[in-house]
């Protein structure tokens, strides 16, 4: 139970809701939800009395509200909120205050900044730090959390191998160059973007949109596909989810069979290397136990020649795709593709009428009259 | 021919025609193989290779003019400031009969033996312009007519090869292509009526490409094999220049050897007739090796003759510069450093006539491995080294390590005993000192590290072949390790051998040539045997697992990955 702050009386606090301070930050904002109206909301009850009454609901509340007002990651929020708090009250002045506990409920609040700080992955700096000795003292809880948190955080902070930039790209085009770039992990490969996104509208007054198609490949990949057999076929599959934090991307992937075991052997020409032999010619192996070629998981997979993500997935954006590529890579014309079209989440909302699936095109001129 | 080269001529005539006798019962010399076995055939090397009092004064008969031309007439800062060797040098060259060292008599040249080329090599070596070039002209550009060519080829172009009014060029390199056989793209088709060959493509850094007459190129022709397939193999072919179609680019400029000439070469629908495929169509890989594989020993003597000259220059300068109220040469540091290059120079002198005297002997002996050693240490040829010496050693030891694979307890008991013996610290007796030794008894300690060195390292080889077997082709950090140890074996052999000579003949200054071997024996005996430590399995001076996983990660990003010493997480 908590007492009725002074300046909210005349909105009607008897219906007995026990967060009076939602309202406060309610009705800081006119309009926008953000930094300056969570800043004001703050400071009105910084101000509205000397001996800081409720603060700790107060702070609670505050933190509650963050994520309304998008400034859950903003460390000068933070020390404002903790600004709140009675400066040097709290401090244990002897050992018996610092055997006992000294003001739980403050220190549990502390506590509560500072985690919602920990998870949302933002490392205080020295004035959080001042702050926190001026309110609560040396040795006291929340120090200690805050100890912690800066003994791990900068241990954190670069232990991602391959880290997600903060800020992703809007533009689809842009964000699947970048999401191309990871997944293909290859310093050489090339993104080509093979069909900008388009609105247009034609003379008839119909809507034609172009989805953006781009795509990835690298020289490795395309030496693969210049040695594929144009007997066999090739497919399109997709399409797969890549997550970025928060955004969901999709690729398509153009794979082919994985060899059969008599075709894989490469033979070097004993007349290739002017300077030494490049195979000696022993019949001996190498022993068992200097062998570290065994690898229990790794499951012989065919080759993948490249890769795109599109606006759309059915088979005409794609098709249009494989035509982009036979400009690099002659050999596709002359290939059957298959495409292995899944459902995506996008196709079951817009087109659940429209057949995807198994479509098998034998020969790729069969694609350009369609198109 | 001028008359320098007459007068030469007519010495060498007067001389008994018996000089340089011919010894039948020819061996093929395999003495670096035998190394990798961890044997070693006293024979090829002890006694160090000699030459006749006839033989010794014809070579200095020779020394004597190419020295006095070279100290007064050829200018060396001029040739390098000009980045043009002058024409009065060249042909001043030519009168001596420099561009016809190697070529037999009958086709106007000297004809000099692999020991008389090195002997003028050196002298050559003084200036590096006039070195390359020459080299470029007959070490590998008329080499290829030399070994492989047929008489009328040899009767139509070695002549005026020899006395120099034709300059020849080797032309292997491309821009796509500069060992890997498969990526040369100069394409030479036969024409229609089957008589000629039209050659088209182009070549870059050929030295004396634009002073060349006749080039020897290397080229891609169709072929059809035994089974009818059709396949594309490379082809030697003589291109004189009077061809036609044959243009250079400019000439490249080279940190000191300004003078020599390299430039690109490009060929446009040459003409060239089927009589100047040099060996046969298809056949041109082999012919390329050889000429690579022949040509390389006189850079040995080549060095050997400008670090003497170097010691001489220098020398010079430390005694009587002051610094500090001393001469220079007072200072440790500075002795030091002559020491190093006195030292590097005896050893090359003794490897490149130790193999020049091998290659002399009668029959046709292999030399390659042993020339390759000669040549210095650079990665390809350390690659070559290694894994011929590996090749030669697999062929014998395979049954062995067959046998012990398999477990058959003779073998395996035999070896373990072997091991133990030699844990136990066994003595090597390969014949080098005590009774019958042939190495003198004042060279005894450097003998006997040599003789340990050449057990140990059979033994590494046995090893290294039982865990790798054919697949050591890719271990290139293990092949780098056997390829110095054994071009250290070779030199320590070369030096002792010399010395032993010195001594038992009574030349000049033979004390000092002990002290230099001894030093470079220490010193070589301790680098193959921390090399062999780090052969042996799970060595703990073995970085060679750090090394490859550091280059991934390097090469993963394709930059230096680590963060800067000044950056700060918080």
């Amino acid at each position: 139970m908590q007492l009725v702050p002074q300046g909210t009386k005349d909105r009607g606090f008897r219906d007995g809701s026990l967060v009076p301070f939602d309202e406060l930050f309610e009705r800081a904002h006119e309009g926008d939800r953000n930094k300056a109206a969570f800043n004001r909301a703050v400071e009105f009850f910084c101000q509205r009395d000397i001996r800081r009454r409720g603060h700790v609901e107060f702070i609670n509340a505050a933190l509650r509200k963050m994520p309304e007002f998008g400034v859950e990651r903003d460390l000068d929020v933070y020390n404002k909120i903790l600004d709140v708090f009675p400066k040097e009250v709290f401090v244990a002045r002897n050992f018996i205050q610092r055997m006992f506990n000294h003001y739980p409920r403050q220190q549990e609040c502390g506590i509560h900044v500072l985690e919602q700080m920990e998870n949302y992955g933002i490392m205080p700096n020295k004035q959080t730090k001042f702050l926190l000795l001026q309110i609560f003292g040396d040795r006291s809880h929340p120090i200690r959390k805050y100890q912690r948190l800066m003994y791990w955080f900068p241990k954190f902070k670069h232990i991602n191998p391959y880290p997600v930039p903060a800020a992703l790209p809007r533009d689809p085009v842009d964000l699947a160059r970048i999401s191309l770039q990871r997944i293909a992990a290859d310093l050489s490969a090339e993104v080509t973007v093979y069909q900008m996104p388009l609105t247009d509208i034609s003379d008839a007054g119909k809507e034609i949109t172009q989805p953006h198609i781009v795509g990835i490949q690298s020289p490795d990949q395309q030496e693969l596909l210049a040695r594929h057999n144009p007997a066999r076929p090739v497919f399109v599959e997709g399409p797969f989810p890549l997550w970025l934090k928060k955004t969901c991307v999709y690729y398509y992937v153009l794979r082919g069979d994985p060899l059969p075991p008599e075709e894989k052997e490469e033979v070097i020409d004993s007349e290739r290397n002017f300077y030494y032999p490049m195979h000696l010619d022993l019949d001996l192996d190498r022993d068992l136990w200097d062998d570290e070629e065994f690898y229990v998981d790794e499951v012989a997979e065919g080759p993948i020649f490249a890769m795109c993500m599109a606006g759309a997935g059915d088979q005409a954006t794609l098709a249009k795709w494989i035509l982009g590529l036979q400009q690099t890579n002659p050999i596709l014309s002359q290939t059957p593709v298959v495409f292995h079209l899944t459902p995506g989440p996008r196709e079951l909302q817009a087109a659940s009428d429209s057949e995807s699936g198994e479509e098998e095109i034998p020969q790729s001129w069969h694609m350009k009259q369609e198109l | 021919m001028s008359g320098l080269s007459l007068l030469l001529r007519a010495a060498r005539a007067a001389f008994p025609a018996g000089a340089r006798q011919l010894r039948t019962g020819g061996f093929r010399s395999a003495y670096a193989k035998e190394l990798f076995l961890g044997k070693m055939w006293k024979e090829e090397v002890f006694p160090y290779p000699e030459i006749s009092n006839e033989e010794l004064e014809e070579i200095n008969q020779f020394v004597g003019p190419v020295e006095k031309f070279f100290s007064e007439e050829v200018d060396s800062k001029k040739i390098d400031q000009d980045a043009k060797i002058p024409p009065e040098t060249l042909k001043g060259l030519k009168n001596l009969g420099l561009f016809g060292m190697q070529i037999p008599e009958e086709y106007g040249g000297l004809g000099l033996s692999n020991t008389m080329y090195a002997r003028l090599g050196e002298i050559i070596s003084l200036d590096g312009s006039v070195a390359v070039t020459l080299a470029a002209h007959q070490a590998i550009g008329l080499k290829g007519i030399l070994i492989a060519g047929t008489d009328e080829q040899k009767a139509k172009y070695l002549p005026k090869l020899a006395s120099g009014e034709h300059i020849a060029a080797f032309c292997l390199t491309e821009p796509g292509s500069g060992s890997d056989a498969a990526s040369i793209q100069t394409r030479a088709t036969m024409s229609e009526d089957g008589k000629s060959f039209l050659l088209n493509g182009s070549k870059i850094w050929i030295s004396n490409g634009g002073l060349a007459d006749v080039f020897t190129v290397f080229a891609r022709t169709e072929i059809v094999d035994n089974d009818g397939a059709k396949k594309d193999k490379i082809t030697a072919l003589i291109v004189e220049r009077a061809f036609g179609g044959v243009t250079n680019g400019k000439p490249e400029d080279k940190l000191g050897i300004r003078g020599s000439n390299t430039c690109e070469v490009h060929f446009e629908n040459t003409k060239v007739p089927v009589e100047n495929v040099i060996g046969e169509v298809g056949g041109g890989f082999k012919v390329a090796m050889n000429i690579l594989n022949s040509g390389r020993f006189s850079m040995g003597s080549a060095s050997a003759g400008m670090i003497k000259k170097l010691i001489e220059m220098t020398a010079e300068y430390a005694c009587t510069r002051k610094q500090f109220n001393k001469k220079l040469s007072d200072f440790g540091l500075i002795q030091e450093k002559f020491t190093l290059m006195a030292v590097k120079a005896y050893v090359m002198e003794s490897m490149a006539y130790l193999t020049a005297g091998m290659m002399d002997r009668p029959g046709v002996p292999d030399c390659s491995v042993e020339a390759a050693m000669v040549k210095g240490t650079n990665e390809i040829l350390r690659m070559y080294i290694a894994l011929t010496g590996m090749q030669y050693a697999g062929k014998i030891l395979t049954g062995k390590i067959k046998e012990m694979k398999k477990g058959n307890v003779g073998v395996a008991l035999e070896i373990f005993v072997n091991k133990f013996r030699d844990s136990m610290g066994r003595k090597v007796d390969l014949g080098l000192v005590g009774k019958d030794g042939v190495a003198h008894p004042s060279l005894e300690e450097s003998s006997k590290k040599l003789e340990e060195n050449i057990y140990y390292f059979g033994t590494t080889v046995e090893g290294l072949l039982r865990r790798f077997g054919k697949t050591i082709v890719d271990e290139q950090l293990v092949l780098k390790r056997v390829a110095d140890v054994s071009v250290n074996l070779y030199a320590m052999t070369a030096a002792i051998s010399r010395a032993s000579r010195s001594i038992s003949i009574g030349l000049r200054n033979h004390d000092h040539e002990v002290l230099l071997t001894n030093i470079f024996c220490t010193e070589a005996y301790f680098k193959n045997n921390y090399a062999m430590a780090e052969l042996e399995k799970y060595a703990a001076e073995n970085l060679d697992d750090s090394i490859k996983k550091v280059a991934q990660q390097v090469l993963e990003k394709r930059a230096y990955i680590c963060s800067h010493p000044l950056e700060r997480t918080f």
